[in-house]
């Protein structure tokens, strides 16, 4: 059975299967029960944005309300998990990883290597990220890059309710770290999502539209804006195919270098701060292995290097628009589309 | 001569196992310092102007020097001037010691401790004459008597400056000798109690505190008070021996309390929250003086609460209580005193020390 | 013989000397193999603190986790992990418990509940909060230790741990080995409460403070806080006072130390001279048990160098491999 449902419900659905499923799987997370302790409700609040509510009506306490501190819970998910329960734990908002990376990145990232091959450890650590809720700079990061750069860990970021469902399921039951991205200007968009279990695979992306003109790459919030640029360029008489990563570690290499090496011409499209991410390098990756292919230089749209502004009119210019992605298609496109040009 | 007060204040009272088998208080260091502040400023009040301190790493001191600081940079005046001991510190009892000894030939009037029985029995140890003015700050604390530090402070005060006649302002003690000689080398260990010798059969110190009844075996006393905690309750349950009195009292246990024919079953606060069941087998008056051999041939000796020594079937131990071992300041008798001569309706004359 | 005073029948004083000689013998030899060049990287040493590792791990199982510390290798020996495979480690060779991967900081077996030294100072704490409620979740009674220093006890990882601890009612142990020396700065100088006690009391648990140069002090102590965890009771803390025998890291010329420190420290505080003397006077063991025990450590320490030196080293094939588990 499929019916429309949001991104919101869609990770809600996620966690509630897979708790059913497995009795290892715990949430924990600052006030993803919320009022634990208070003389009000129960079940309060479902995490800030209310993606976890209704959970502890089912599940009771395997979901955990934690005190306000990410190093001790956060490692604790870690510990937990190298000790055979599959923790989900609730970063609220991903900025936050600055007051606990130490247990994320030296810690959950390394005990396989590090221990020789012998620990597992079957975390995942979700939280929203993205801007375009006025939030202001230490709410709004798309930190992905600083994820990805971490052997280790796997970086999922989903654009759909679809995606986000059946890539939490497969995070979860995964035995690696999973940081999962959720941006929290897609919370309320609904699409078909399927009522029963489903996973989707890592490192698979997702080829949302087929063009053979120019290839835009991208994942998250900026997949749409894509898809409205591919929309305005159509028109135009311009066919662009847009992947939605949807997996930025793994990632899929191979979808993106057959695109290009069809289409010739190249946008990658990142939330992100421009340098050293998603798309720098991506765009590495295709001049390194598919060279020869290119009919003009590669485009990359990303937000600027600045943190992320908090008045509506500025944060407006800050994310990547559809028409900023269609201006750089239509560089591609131009006679002189291989002239150097310094990202905004 | 102006009077001078030594102190000796143990940052590590208050630290053992009793505090994870029972719920037995820890005092933050910082209020210990409180307490000293406050002990400081009643001995000023009554005109001390110098006192001796122990040296410590364990932060009192620090603590205490700046609440001193914070009221002089107020321009406030209501503490003595703060002197230490110089000595080498080592984190151990034999720091009290070695300061207690200093302090008596420095000349000091009367000594404030802030500790435990622990304390204040290695303070009885080097104390000699003079007086001891008892806080408690540990953990079963039969000695020290609890009461506001201020008020103790206060009645110390009063006591060196001589506005109480010694004979009211000062008590005398009991106090329990321990001489165990050893069996292969010959060799004589003496140590001694101010409230409570017990013998238990495990033969290890281990982690000092007593909690387990099921090794008590014999118990001394040098007072039996039915209101104090520890092991001398056992003894104050059966038979008050005031502190007050000539000799103590010997109590005999059963070796796991039950109920057996002769047997008497006691309730007792061994440890603060702590009631145990012990068997009586015995009891009787331990007269000042009299030498006692135990019955236990092997085990370890508790003072005051904690093991210390330990004792093989080689080995022998006998034990005999003191009249009149060393003196104490008589806080309830200072007070009563100072209250019915009107002591504190006048400003006192400062004394200061030529220290 | 004469009857038996300690808590422990004589086999197991037996195994705890054993472990502490073991623990002894192997740092002894790494700093003997470190200042000839043998072995690469950082090496810090536990050598004078085996009583608090043997006291506390004498009451633990293989389903109990313990998180260890840069300075971790007396805790691997206590909880069972293998000689042969430590050593190896830290020779960096292939067949070592990580497969030359980690290294002296980070030996870990999971199997033997040992979630790996750690050399990121306070990190084991929140680690050792999941075991725990992993533990509680499943009902296994299983506890976790996390092993701090005086120094890593200021990390906010480690106080935020306390409270966690304390919120959940986690059965974790929190140790707090004190030797005075965080690196070289002295611990009197930077824990401004003083007192281990006092910061247990201030997250509202217990705290203990005991000798840690004493194995029946630290074995009682341990012993309690663990039964008190295991049956629900909840975390406690418990500081162990001891000495470290040599350097901050090996290489170290301790010039922070007081002249003369290192020498009474070893000539009074050796918790293992302060074990052997005890149980030899008590008649339990005789010295010549003791010296069997000795010779045995020594074959084993001097077996586990030679296989560690005659064990291949990594290939480049290993260089890519076990960053995930699938990928």
């Amino acid at each position: 059975m499929s019916r429309k449902i949001s991104m919101k419900q869609a990770i809600n659905e996620a966690l509630d299967l897979e708790m059913r499923r497995d009795p290892t799987v715990i949430v924990m997370g600052e006030d993803i029960v919320g009022g634990t302790g208070a003389q009000g409700e129960d079940d309060a609040w479902g995490g800030v944005l209310g993606v976890t509510k209704g959970l502890y009506a089912k599940h009771g306490d395997r979901l955990m309300d934690t005190p306000l501190s990410e190093s001790a819970y956060i490692g604790a998910a870690i510990g937990a998990a190298a000790c055979g329960l599959r923790p989900v734990a609730e970063l609220m908002f991903l900025d936050f990883m600055g007051v606990c990376f130490d247990q994320i990145f030296n810690q959950a990232a390394k005990f396989r290597y590090m221990f020789g091959g012998k620990a597992e450890t079957p975390v995942v650590i979700r939280g929203m990220v993205g801007a375009g809720f006025r939030a202001a700079a230490q709410h709004s990061q798309m930190l992905t890059p600083l994820f990805t750069h971490i052997p280790g860990l796997k970086v999922v970021c989903p654009s759909n309710a679809y995606d986000a469902k059946g890539l939490l399921i497969q995070s979860i039951r995964d035995n690696d770290p999973v940081i999962f991205c959720e941006h929290k200007n897609l919370y309320g968009l609904e699409c078909e999502v399927p009522a029963e279990s489903y996973a989707i695979p890592f490192g698979e992306a997702n080829v949302l539209r087929d063009g053979d003109d120019v290839t835009i790459v991208s994942y998250g919030l900026t997949v749409h804006r894509a898809m409205e640029a591919a929309a305005a360029l159509a028109k135009d008489g311009t066919e662009a195919e847009v992947i939605d990563l949807r997996t930025l570690s793994p990632i899929d290499w191979d979808t993106i270098v057959e695109s290009v090496e069809r289409t010739g011409r190249l946008v990658v499209v990142d939330e992100a701060h421009p340098r050293c991410n998603l798309a720098t390098d991506i765009a590495a990756f295709v001049g390194q292995n598919a060279f020869g292919a290119l009919k003009a230089g590669i485009q990359m749209v990303t937000a600027p290097h600045t943190p992320v502004p908090f008045s509506p009119s500025l944060e407006d210019l800050y994310v990547p628009s559809a028409d900023s992605i269609a201006s750089a298609v239509r560089r591609t496109l131009s006679p002189k589309g291989a002239s150097p040009r310094i990202a905004a | 001569m102006a009077p001078v007060v030594g102190i000796v204040a143990n940052p590590v009272s208050a630290r053992d196992i009793r505090r994870v088998v029972a719920n037995a208080t820890s005092l933050q260091i910082a209020d210990r310092a409180n307490i000293l502040l406050r002990v400081l400023a009643a001995l000023h009040a009554c005109g001390v102007r110098d006192v001796l301190m122990m040296p410590e790493n364990g932060g009192i001191r620090a603590h205490v020097e700046r609440g001193m600081m914070r009221a002089r940079s107020r321009g406030e005046d209501i503490y003595p001037a703060l002197h230490t001991v110089s000595m080498p510190v080592t984190g151990t009892v034999a720091d009290t010691h070695h300061a207690t000894a200093e302090m008596r030939r420095a000349g000091v009037s009367a000594l404030v401790v802030l500790g435990g029985d622990g304390t204040h029995r290695a303070v009885a140890a080097e104390c000699g004459t003079v007086p001891i003015a008892g806080i408690s700050t540990g953990t079963n604390n039969a000695f020290p008597e609890h009461r506001e530090p201020t008020i103790t402070g206060l009645a110390t005060g009063l006591a060196v400056t001589g506005r109480v006649p010694p004979h009211i302002a000062f008590s005398a003690n009991k106090r329990i000798d321990v001489s165990l000689v050893s069996g292969a080398t010959g060799a004589t260990v003496t140590e001694m109690a101010l409230v409570d010798v017990a013998l238990v059969t495990e033969r290890y110190i281990g982690a000092r505190a007593l909690w387990r009844t099921e090794n008590f075996r014999e118990l001394y006393v040098t007072f039996a008070d039915p209101e104090v905690i520890g092991m001398s309750a056992i003894a104050g349950l059966l038979e008050p021996v005031g502190r007050d009195e000539s000799g103590g009292l010997m109590v005999r246990l059963s070796p796991d309390g039950d109920c057996r024919k002769g047997v008497t079953t006691l309730h007792a606060p061994i440890a603060p929250g702590m009631m145990a069941r012990v068997g009586i087998t015995d009891w009787r008056r331990m007269p000042a003086g009299v030498a006692f051999v135990p019955e236990v041939s092997a085990g370890s000796v508790a003072l005051d609460g904690e093991r210390e020594l330990s004792f093989s079937e080689r080995d022998r131990l006998s034990l005999t209580l003191r009249d009149d071992a060393f003196r104490t300041v008589n806080v309830a008798a200072v007070m009563r005193h100072a209250g019915q001569n009107r002591l504190l309706t006048g400003t006192p004359v400062p004394v200061t020390a030529a220290f | 013989m004469a009857q038996n005073p300690f808590p422990l029948g004589k086999d197991e004083l037996l195994k705890a000397y054993r472990t502490m000689r073991t623990i002894r013998e192997f740092e002894e030899r790494l700093h003997v193999d470190f200042a000839k060049g043998d072995i690469p990287g950082f090496v810090h040493l536990y050598a004078g603190e085996e009583a608090c590792a043997t006291g506390i791990m004498m009451h633990l199982n293989d389903n109990d986790r313990i998180a260890s510390t840069h300075r971790g290798h007396g805790h691997c020996i206590a909880k069972g992990v293998d000689v042969h495979a430590m050593m190896a480690e830290i020779y960096g060779r292939s067949t070592g418990a990580c497969r030359g991967k980690g290294g002296s900081m980070h030996i870990a077996d999971l199997s033997k509940g040992m979630m790996g030294a750690n050399g990121i100072l306070g990190a084991g704490a929140p680690l050792i909060c999941g075991a725990a409620l992993a533990a509680k979740v499943r009902g296994d009674r299983g506890v976790g230790i996390t092993f701090v220093g005086d120094g890593a006890s200021n990390q906010g990882t480690f106080l935020e741990s306390l409270n966690l601890a304390a919120v959940w009612n986690l059965p974790v142990v929190f140790v707090v080995e004190n030797n005075g020396y965080a690196e070289s700065t002295a611990m009197e100088w930077a824990v401004s409460c003083d007192s281990y006690v006092d910061r247990a009391t201030g997250f509202g648990m217990p705290g203990v403070t005991v000798d840690g140069t004493d194995f029946f002090a630290v074995y009682e102590a341990a012993g309690e806080i663990i039964r008190r965890a295991r049956d629900g009771g909840g975390p406690a803390l418990l500081e162990c006072n001891m000495v470290r025998f040599y350097g901050h890291f090996e290489g170290d010329a301790q010039t922070y130390r007081a002249k003369g420190e290192l020498e009474a420290i070893r000539a009074s505080r050796d918790c293992l001279t302060i074990l052997s003397e005890r149980l030899v006077e008590a008649g339990v063991i005789g010295r010549d048990e003791l010296q069997a025990v000795d010779r045995e450590v020594n074959a084993l320490i001097e077996d586990a160098v030679r296989a560690a030196k005659a064990a291949p080293l990594p290939v480049a094939e290993d260089l890519l491999r076990d960053v995930y588990v699938s990928y």
